[in-house]
């Protein structure tokens, strides 16, 4: 169905985009952050993870989706910079009315429990309605899935000698 | 057959003709006198004639309307760009050739035309030419054609009473195609002529069957002349109420609900004859599909209006209000995402249900995440040892890497190049974007990214590149190796 594709767009960029991404991310991380500095590993582990999901939001189209959107926005929090996006449209936020939705739960309990549990998964899904919440969701995998794909990369080259 | 001879002498008359795009006021006229017909063409051909508008100003409404049909022109997906192109006068006579024997094919026609057959040729137009053509009412060349070839058709299929209405769109197609193939004009003045053809195929119709043709198809040639007067009509009022992107918009559902105009008109044929009312019926309907202006198809039952709105359909024994068509709308589209979803989670193929689904989704994003929370934590281990030894060790790796990368990278070949490889400048640019310089550009890089031997961010950077592209398509060692002496010095690495 040629609607049904135009509805689902979830290409994502190439992997060298993430890795250009990461990269960047990450040696920004080292030039902020000198690493032989005396800095626990668990913040550091924080940290690069932060750098891993920021540079895939950036890397995935930056605002353009709404999950990038939501990743952007909480890194942004946590730097306590505010960072204004530029409002798209206005969406109709879910979350206020989750009462009603749990009143129309009748209809399918068990899916939209997942979906619940989905929407807490994906970052930014509190607000979707379920089919919006599919097609981040599945927009989402593609990045994630690539994102890892680079990082492994980038294990495997930096530990092996 | 005359009738070919007739069509090659009319194409060499018209080549003056549709060259100058302004002239021939009078072939509108024509197409104006034709054009509002009652029912019985013959008697007042000239008595309704003012009654239409300015023909021009018609067609003009006409012609925008069927110029821009690029959801069509998409869904037909074979090149009517090329077939422009390449068709010079060299291989005008076997098209036409191939006109008309699939018009002597007589009823197969509608069939033989791909349903979208209207915006064939249109992408050139929308691409060519500005949106306010003012040449439009131009060539009356593409009139004439359309006249003998609507001639040709009335007069070999004279019993199919309905044929014309089906198909003045095709018609047109193939007016468009005979045109193009002879190679009339340049390109765009095609174009102009395009939706021309149309509307001019559409309206000549009836009047050349009648009058030329002495068969008795009285109430027949009457159906058709009623439809082109509404249709007439009908242009004319898209033309004062509704704007180009109005009609734009609804062209895209223009070929399709003729398509199912035409089928009707073929289950009605065997009664239609002397059915007048029916037709009345019908022909609000035709001129809807034509021209696209739209203004009665909201009335109408038989075609719904596609765009902006979900058309959704009860089967039997489903509910029908408002909110249960809704839910089944809403059920719909999650599943179609559900389904989509699938494809990306592996091992979900199996599993059935959607709760079951949703579940293996969960637990694919939840590991998902869970791997890059691992190997952040694989990299922060990793990363100080870098620090320390960054050179020594990129050095080191980037040679092994190079040897065993297909063997060693986790992921199988063809998992790791799901994506074309980028054009090596977006690497250069994205590379200096990161603030460094780096004094060897990456041309070398150019031959499947040989390996240098780098210091920094940037040699992991080439690093992943290599394991990427290694992985995916192995670039043959002995290259590696010659570029593998490659000094360090040719990356300087800012700090």
């Amino acid at each position: 169905m040629a609607s049904a594709d135009k509805l689902i767009n979830t290409d994502v960029p190439e992997k060298d985009v993430f890795a250009l991404h990461f990269l960047q991310s990450l040696s920004n991380l080292k030039t902020q952050n000198p690493l032989n500095s005396p800095a626990k590993s668990i913040d550091r582990v924080r940290k690069i993870k932060k750098a891993a999901y920021v540079s895939m939001a950036r890397a995935a189209g930056g605002t353009s989706r709404l999950w990038s959107r939501a990743l952007l926005r909480r890194a942004a929090k946590d730097d306590n910079k505010s960072v204004r996006f530029s409002r798209r449209k206005r969406k109709v936020t879910w979350k206020i009315s989750s009462k009603r939705r749990k009143s129309n739960n009748q209809r399918a309990p068990v899916v939209e429990e997942a979906a619940e549990r989905l929407r807490n998964l994906v970052p930014g899904g509190g607000g979707m309605e379920t089919s919006k919440l599919m097609e981040e969701t599945a927009h989402y995998i593609k990045c994630l899935s690539m994102q890892v794909k680079v990082m492994q990369c980038l294990v495997d080259g930096l530990s092996q000698k | 057959m005359d009738i070919s001879e007739k069509d090659e002498f009319s194409a060499e008359k018209r080549n003056p003709d549709s060259y100058d795009l302004v002239s021939n006021p009078s072939g509108d006229w024509r197409v104006s006198g034709s054009n509002p017909i009652d029912s019985y063409p013959s008697e007042n051909l000239i008595s309704a004639g003012p009654a239409s508008c300015s023909p021009s100003q018609m067609m003009d409404s006409f012609g925008q309307t069927l110029w821009y049909d690029p959801t069509s022109v998409q869904a037909v997906g074979y090149g009517g760009f090329n077939v422009q192109n390449n068709g010079g006068n060299a291989s005008s006579s076997s098209f036409r050739g191939n006109i008309d024997r699939s018009l002597e094919m007589g009823w197969n026609l509608p069939n033989l035309l791909p349903p979208k057959g209207n915006g064939l040729f249109l992408p050139n137009a929308s691409s060519f030419l500005p949106p306010s053509m003012a040449q439009f009412p131009a060539d009356s060349g593409f009139i004439e054609r359309a006249a003998r070839f609507s001639l040709f058709s009335g007069g070999n299929f004279s019993d199919m009473v309905n044929q014309p209405l089906g198909n003045p769109e095709s018609i047109g197609l193939f007016l468009q195609g005979g045109g193009t193939m002879q190679g009339l004009c340049q390109s765009n003045e095609h174009n102009v002529g395009d939706p021309h053809n149309d509307v001019s195929t559409a309206v000549k119709n009836p009047t050349v069957r009648s009058s030329e043709q002495a068969k008795p198809n009285v109430p027949g040639s009457g159906n058709v002349s009623e439809d082109t007067q509404s249709s007439g009509g009908n242009g004319r009022k898209g033309r004062e109420t509704s704007s180009n992107t109005k009609k734009r918009k609804r062209n895209g559902q223009n070929s399709e609900a003729a398509q199912s105009h035409r089928s009707q008109q073929s289950e009605e044929e065997p009664d239609n004859n002397g059915d007048k009312k029916r037709n009345s019926e019908q022909s609000p309907n035709s001129p809807g599909n034509k021209t696209n202006s739209g203004k009665q198809q909201g009335k109408q039952s038989s075609d719904p209006p596609k765009d902006g709105y979900i058309h959704v359909r009860a089967r039997r024994g489903q509910a029908t209000n408002s909110h249960s068509l809704a839910e089944r709308v809403r059920r719909e589209k999650i599943s179609e995402r559900m389904k989509f979803l699938q494809d990306l989670v592996p091992g979900c193929n199996k599993v059935t249900g959607k709760a079951v689904m949703l579940d293996e989704i969960i637990n694919y994003v939840q590991s998902l995440q869970r791997q890059v929370e691992f190997l952040s934590m694989k990299l922060a281990t990793v990363n100080p040892q870098m620090d320390f030894n960054l050179e020594g060790l990129l050095a080191k790796d980037a040679l092994q890497l190079r040897a065993g990368s297909s063997s060693t990278t986790p992921f199988p070949p063809n998992m790791s190049m799901p994506y074309p490889p980028l054009p090596h400048g977006f690497m250069q640019q994205t590379l200096s974007s990161i603030g460094r310089t780096i004094s060897s550009p990456l041309s070398s890089m150019n031959g499947g990214f040989k390996r240098q031997e780098t210091n920094g961010w940037e040699g992991d950077l080439q690093n992943v590149i290599h394991i990427n592209y290694g992985a995916g398509d192995v670039t043959p060692d002995p290259q590696a190796a010659a570029t593998a002496s490659l000094p360090a010095a040719n990356m300087k690495v800012e700090p």
